[in-house]
């Protein structure tokens, strides 16, 4: 029986969710380090929350190396504790405190882990909803695994359903979002993907605002006054009357990335358009000339390898 | 995918025995446990027998199935398809003398409800109760963790409501059959009898949408047989519609069979019942209340030591862009 505590030695405390604590632990009969992630349901207003509900449907449909584990879940007096796969590290970390390691063979890796669990998570109709560096995590053997799949959520492919466009974490959220679309697609998690190659490359956020309203202001400032061409039917989103900006015309990609290599660019520039049917899908960005260019991807052997903490 | 499903692998019987001997079991589990001190002879004079927790839990499925008509707002069929599942999966491993149906009933749709991304609060939902609210809004959100548990964390449902609308679209284009549209009510009609019958712990929901379809063919005097055996099957052999034929068969005498329990024996059962169930998870009883108090006490992690548990909150969670929602 894996889903007792008692099959787990807490070894510490590593991080603290929306509902509750991270810890790090031992599976005693395996030896295996795990993460225990408890749910405090006690507090709750209307019990388990939603967003648990959907991380547990999601992980336990995809299964992929590069999309975090939940070994298994079991109640603990009035907490439900999820286990999953012990990580020791993260891209936020690496941007932050390891920069020096983020060579460009190890971030066209990054980008390709972080494709491969995108494109397995969009085949299974499942979009993530809130992709950002603090959620790509990196275990000790050097590999990224997209995590905190709260947000995610299954979508029909003919579309018909409206969902929150409260989601994605402001820099990563796609301009649709902004503009409070209730119908969209996958693609919003493409946008991200952009913005979050074009941080590993440069180390500085792609668009960072302040706000909601700022955010708008700073996309819409870099890709130009949207048009009917650009991005069609934008003027029927929710929150398109609610506000204007100055018309302004597109700054060109080499002063967005400064020093960034053509490739790359074209690559960034696929996924950070407007219209996003227009956005390269992950199925075709992993097989991307960038990918193929010198430097090549870095090995596994060549990835930074994180210590537990 | 259906195909890959828990659903499937843990949650598809091969027949009625199998199901019949897990209730037994359950029943037989109950008793042993608390009728220690029962005459053998005597003890369904007192216990339910696993007929009778039968007969209540088709009575159950029935206020199951009002309860989700009559809820405001309007809810999903596919909520409620899944609440029967959860329903019917509870009381495989569990014998209803432990767990009162009327206690699962509405936790099973509460649940149902959030996994199906039909977003209700707590006080939204208990409005649809009569009798005492809070009480039961405690009930449901104290069960919410067990029922969890005893679905074996198993959320997700494939409901056959999907396949129908596939079937459908593939009448619409394939076959020859006049406005198809008009088959929809003939297969609700079915569809809202199936989850009645045990029908979906054994079949596919492609073969109850099939048999849903099929059925409603045949109200409405048209026959879609050749639909089935030269489009449908045509590429699959002999063997495979062998099987498809005689589940589409089955399920339809499944539902053929539904029949309301008689009212004068179901209060019988529930009148017993209240003397012969668990009082541990009776909400009313004081050695119920005791365990919630417990429970709410009991909520941290047990550590090999304290001094080497970590403050550091820069963990994974770390962040300093901002967060969604």
């Amino acid at each position: 029986m894996d889903n007792d505590v008692s099959n787990y030695t807490v070894e510490g405390r590593i991080g603290e969710g929306a509902h509750g604590l991270v810890f790090k632990a031992r599976h005693n009969p395996t030896g295996r380090e795990v993460a225990l992630k408890k749910i405090l349901i006690k507090n709750l207003e209307d019990g388990i929350p939603v967003n648990v509900m959907r991380e547990i449907k999601a992980l336990q449909l995809l299964r992929c190396k590069y999309i975090i584990k939940l070994y298994n879940m079991f109640p603990r007096g009035m907490s439900l504790v999820l286990v999953l796969e012990y990580m020791s590290s993260g891209l936020w970390e690496m941007l932050h405190h390891n920069q020096q390691e983020l060579t460009l063979p190890r971030v066209k890796t990054y980008a390709l882990m972080l494709l491969k669990g995108t494109r397995y998570m969009h085949a299974h109709y499942v979009m993530h909803r809130d992709l950002k560096p603090a959620n790509l995590l990196i275990n000790h053997e050097g590999i990224l695994k997209i995590a905190d799949l709260g947000l995610a959520r299954l979508y029909w492919p003919e579309g018909g359903r409206p969902y929150s466009h409260q989601v994605a974490t402001r820099w990563y959220r796609a301009p649709e979002l902004l503009y409070g679309a209730r119908y969209y697609t996958e693609k919003v998690d493409l946008w991200s993907v952009g913005c979050i190659i074009a941080e590993m490359i440069t180390k500085q956020p792609l668009f960072a605002g302040e706000s909601d309203i700022e955010q708008l202001a700073i996309v819409l400032q870099h890709l130009g006054t949207p048009t009917e061409e650009t991005w069609p039917k934008h003027t029927e989103l929710p929150d398109f009357h609610k506000i204007t900006f100055p018309d302004s015309t597109p700054t060109p990609w080499p002063e967005l990335l400064p020093g960034v290599e053509m490739d790359a660019v074209n690559l960034v520039k696929s996924f950070i358009m407007y219209d996003a049917d227009g956005r390269i899908s992950a199925k075709d960005a992993v097989k991307h000339q960038w990918f193929v260019n010198k430097p090549t991807p870095a090995t596994l052997d060549d990835m930074p390898k994180p210590k537990p903490k | 995918m259906f195909s890959t499903s828990s659903q499937r692998k843990f949650w598809t019987f091969s027949d009625e025995s199998e199901l019949a001997r897990l209730r037994e079991k359950h029943n037989l589990n109950y008793i042993s446990k608390h009728g220690a001190h029962i005459d053998e002879y005597q003890r369904y004079n007192f216990f339910l027998s696993p007929d009778e927790e039968r007969l209540l839990l088709k009575q159950y499925e029935l206020h199951l199935k009002e309860f989700c008509k009559r809820f405001s707002p309007p809810m999903p069929k596919g909520v409620v398809g899944t609440a029967f599942h959860y329903f019917k999966r509870f009381y495989l491993y569990n014998s209803t003398m432990d767990y009162h149906p009327k206690e699962i009933l509405a936790t099973c749709v509460y649940l149902a409800c959030k996994v199906e991304e039909f977003n209700v609060s707590i006080g939204q939902f208990v409005a649809n109760i009569k009798g005492d609210r809070d009480k039961a809004s405690d009930i449901i959100l104290n069960n919410e963790l067990l029922l969890m548990q005893q679905l074996n964390y198993h959320l997700t449902i494939h409901n056959p409501f999907r396949p129908v609308e596939g079937f459908l679209i593939d009448i619409k284009t394939r076959c020859s059959l006049a406005n198809p549209e008009r088959l929809r009510s003939g297969i609700d009609e079915f569809l809202e009898k199936v989850f009645l019958t045990d029908a979906c712990l054994l079949y596919a929901p492609s073969q109850i949408a099939l048999a849903a379809v099929l059925h409603a063919a045949s109200k409405e005097q048209e026959n879609l047989d050749s639909y089935v055996t030269e489009m449908l099957f045509r590429d699959a052999g002999p063997d495979k519609l062998a099987i498809l034929i005689e589940a589409v068969r089955k399920i339809r005498s499944l539902v053929k069979m539904v029949e309301s329990p008689a009212r004068e024996r179901v209060r019988v059962i529930e009148k017993k019942l209240d003397r012969c169930r668990n009082q541990e998870n009776n909400p009313d009883s004081e050695i119920y209340k005791r365990r919630m108090r417990e429970l709410l006490d009991e909520d941290d992690m047990p550590h090999v030591s304290s001094n080497r548990m970590s403050l550091d909150t820069s963990g994974v969670t770390q962040v300093l862009s901002p967060s969604a929602s």
